[in-house]
């Protein structure tokens, strides 16, 4: 037995698929290569979308990925073959996503760097599950980050987090966690992740597993090298209206731009969240693939360049 | 709420006793939610139907027992899953699987459970009432949603039942359909998406399935912490995902997926992480889903098991069979 069920082959403009088991009622779809290209994420956006569109009976769910789809189905009304056939069908109605247009809105959010509540969640852990871990110093993940990318110091690393607006590609882990991606591919900073994982980290913590920034929507267990910490993304109570007709802020499809300010001031911000007097800065916009590819090409030379120092530096760093 | 009645009073509310319906709440994994519900759903379903209710009626988890409840209304109960756990009806003993009529002031207890087995669940005619939440009463804690204002019951609950028409049948499980509770446990898998060839090795595979693993004491509903083993890899580095390569671009995980956390495999439960960037390298089959409701953290093993799709779909029809009330005793 293989975990590889189906595979098809690259067509056009559309990315090769595999389809891989992942148990009696799953099957996952993976999309071209595991690299960090966003149009493999539009794709997925427009097949998700299709599905909504044209349900297939039996499919309880299509969850996407970066990259990929897990297919939650009811054996008992769609057996295996015949959702694959299902799938494909929904592939084949893809048309380039290079012409796409999105509904996206631009969300602004503060940022505290190097926050006490995300050194507390590095504390414990280092007290609780792991105490030399290569990815921790003084309590805190952002040096071993500014290391694995070979930046020049900490500001650098800030600048890389500021500078640039965040795709979300798409929504998961606990309820209204973004998984978001950098849309200026000279922003594109990886790292690996915890081994093993944190047991607790505080609402609110921003922080980057691989090249994807993520903020924790509610306290939970985690997997991501920790920067920094935000406003409230998710709250089922709506204390503040903007989560008045959905409990979570950041849709897929949403970008967001770091601002920084101080722990005073997010303390202050996060404070005025609970009492319905902050105001969250939300921008209706849309989202034009080709003039993202036509910016993306632009600066490819010297993103490229940035990504050949990083890599450099990342294989002479431990891994956790 | 005028058909339903107050039916218990929180007396002892245990460890984490949580109100959970069943299949939960489904199709709201693109948004970060697992489907919650109960984690040994075939013991759930039984409770369920014991008392003529629907097998996914909303009903009681109790992890590790030490609940107290007394009755506020005449009608029927019926508990199901861990043994040891010195189940009492008014101080005498009180059979598991099996239809109990209760009066007002009746009380219902167990002490810690010893096992074999993790979790009890308490049903009762007419099925908990709770509100519904994005389409379940299922209580999901992190989510702080469903069952009773999204959080485990704490003493002096009142607990409300739907009304029911007429008495339901009294009935008893036959040993035969009875799941059968271990201390080793056997638990069927299938490969996962990151399986071998290409991120397993064939050797990693077959110490997956070859060994027995400690169930860590850190488990919960979230997810069943195995313990760390270095796996060989059939890949020298996760690559752009990060370093280890445990570490794939992220995407949407199973429930019941065996997700390496680096060199730590845990089990994904039904409150889990519903996607990250962690291989899954096998999936818990829909008809070993209950087991990992029962393991005992700290203490049990597990065994996995490979089994074949078409094995996989013939146990899942198998356990719904033990699910269904006609194949049960009359008393």
């Amino acid at each position: 037995m293989t975990a590889i069920i189906n595979r098809r082959p690259a067509e056009g403009d559309r990315p090769a698929i595999v389809y891989r088991a992942a148990g009696d009622r799953h099957v996952l779809v993976e999309y071209g290569e595991m690299a960090l290209d966003l149009e493999l994420n539009f794709f997925v956006t427009a097949v998700t979308a299709h599905l909504a569109e044209h349900p297939v009976p039996g499919l309880v769910e299509a969850a996407p990925g970066f990259r990929s789809l897990l297919l939650h189905h009811e054996p008992a009304i769609i057996d295996r073959k015949a959702l694959i056939d299902a799938v494909d069908e929904a592939h084949r109605a893809q048309r380039s996503v290079r012409s796409l247009v999105l509904p996206s809105r631009l969300i602004t959010l503060p940022i505290a760097f190097d926050d006490s509540e995300s050194r507390e969640a590095v504390r414990r852990y280092a007290t609780t599950i792991r105490q030399e871990a290569p990815n921790i110093r003084d309590n805190s993940n952002i040096d071993y980050i500014v290391e694995y990318n070979g930046l020049s110091g900490r500001d650098a690393l800030y600048a890389a987090v500021t500078g640039t607006e965040w795709w979300n590609a798409y929504t998961g882990f606990f309820p209204g966690l973004p998984f978001m991606f950098p849309l200026d591919p000279r922003n594109a900073i990886t790292v690996p992740k915890y081994n093993p994982t944190r047991t607790w980290t505080a609402e609110g913590a921003v922080g980057i597993g691989g090249p994807c920034v993520a903020i924790y929507p509610v306290e939970a267990p985690g997997g991501y090298q920790l920067f920094g910490r935000t406003v409230p993304v998710y709250d089922v109570l709506a204390r503040h209206e903007v989560f008045r007709d959905d409990p979570i802020l950041i849709r897929p499809g949403d970008r967001v731009r770091f601002e920084p300010v101080s722990e005073d001031q997010l303390l202050a911000a996060r404070r005025d969240v609970l009492e319905n007097r902050y105001e969250y800065v939300i921008e209706n916009d849309q989202f034009s693939v080709t003039d993202y590819l036509a910016r993306a090409a632009e600066v490819r030379a010297e993103a490229d360049t940035l990504r050949s120092a990083r890599e450099a530096a990342a294989a002479r760093t431990e891994v956790p | 709420m005028t058909d339903s009645h107050a039916v218990f009073d929180i007396v002892m509310p245990g460890l984490q006793t949580l109100v959970q319906d069943y299949p939960g709440r489904r199709g709201l994994q693109s948004k970060g939610f697992f489907p919650s519900g109960p984690m040994d759903h075939v013991s759930f379903r039984i409770a369920n139907a014991l008392v003529g209710n629907e097998p996914g009626a909303p009903a009681l988890e109790i992890p590790m027992g030490r609940l107290t409840l007394r009755a506020l209304a005449e009608t029927w109960v019926a508990v199901t899953g861990a043994e040891g756990s010195g189940l009492r009806l008014n101080s005498r003993p009180m059979p598991l699987g099996e239809t109990v009529r209760v009066v007002p002031g009746d009380e219902i207890a167990c002490s810690i459970v010893k096992g074999p087995g993790f979790r009890l669940y308490l049903a009762v005619a007419g099925g908990i009432d709770v509100p519904m939440v994005m389409g379940s009463r299922a209580t999901y804690t992190m989510g702080g949603i469903g069952g009773v204002e999204g959080r485990a019951l704490v003493k002096g609950d009142v607990l409300r039942a739907r009304a029911v028409t007429a008495p339901p049948p009294r009935l008893r499980v036959p040993a035969s359909l009875r799941p059968a509770l271990a201390n080793l446990w056997e638990v069927e898998v299938m490969r996962g998406p990151h399986a071998d060839p290409d991120f397993l090795t064939e050797q990693d595979w077959k110490d997956l399935v070859g060994r027995e693993w400690k169930v860590d004491l850190n488990s919960n509903r979230v997810g069943t912490r195995l313990e760390s083993h270095r796996f060989q890899w059939a890949r020298p580095s996760g690559g752009v995902a990060g370093g280890h390569p445990s570490n794939v671009l992220d995407g949407s995980y199973p429930i019941g997926g065996i997700n390496t956390n680096g060199d730590v495999p845990v089990i994904l439960g039904p409150d889990g992480p519903t996607a990250g960037g962690f291989t899954v390298i096998a999936a818990v089959v829909q008809a070993g889903l209950w087991k990992v409701g029962q393991l005992r953290p700290g203490r049990d093993l597990i065994r996995f098991r490979e089994v074949s799709l078409d094995e996989a779909l013939a146990l899942a029809a198998r356990v719904d069979y033990t699910t269904d009330p006609h194949h049960y005793e009359e008393l």
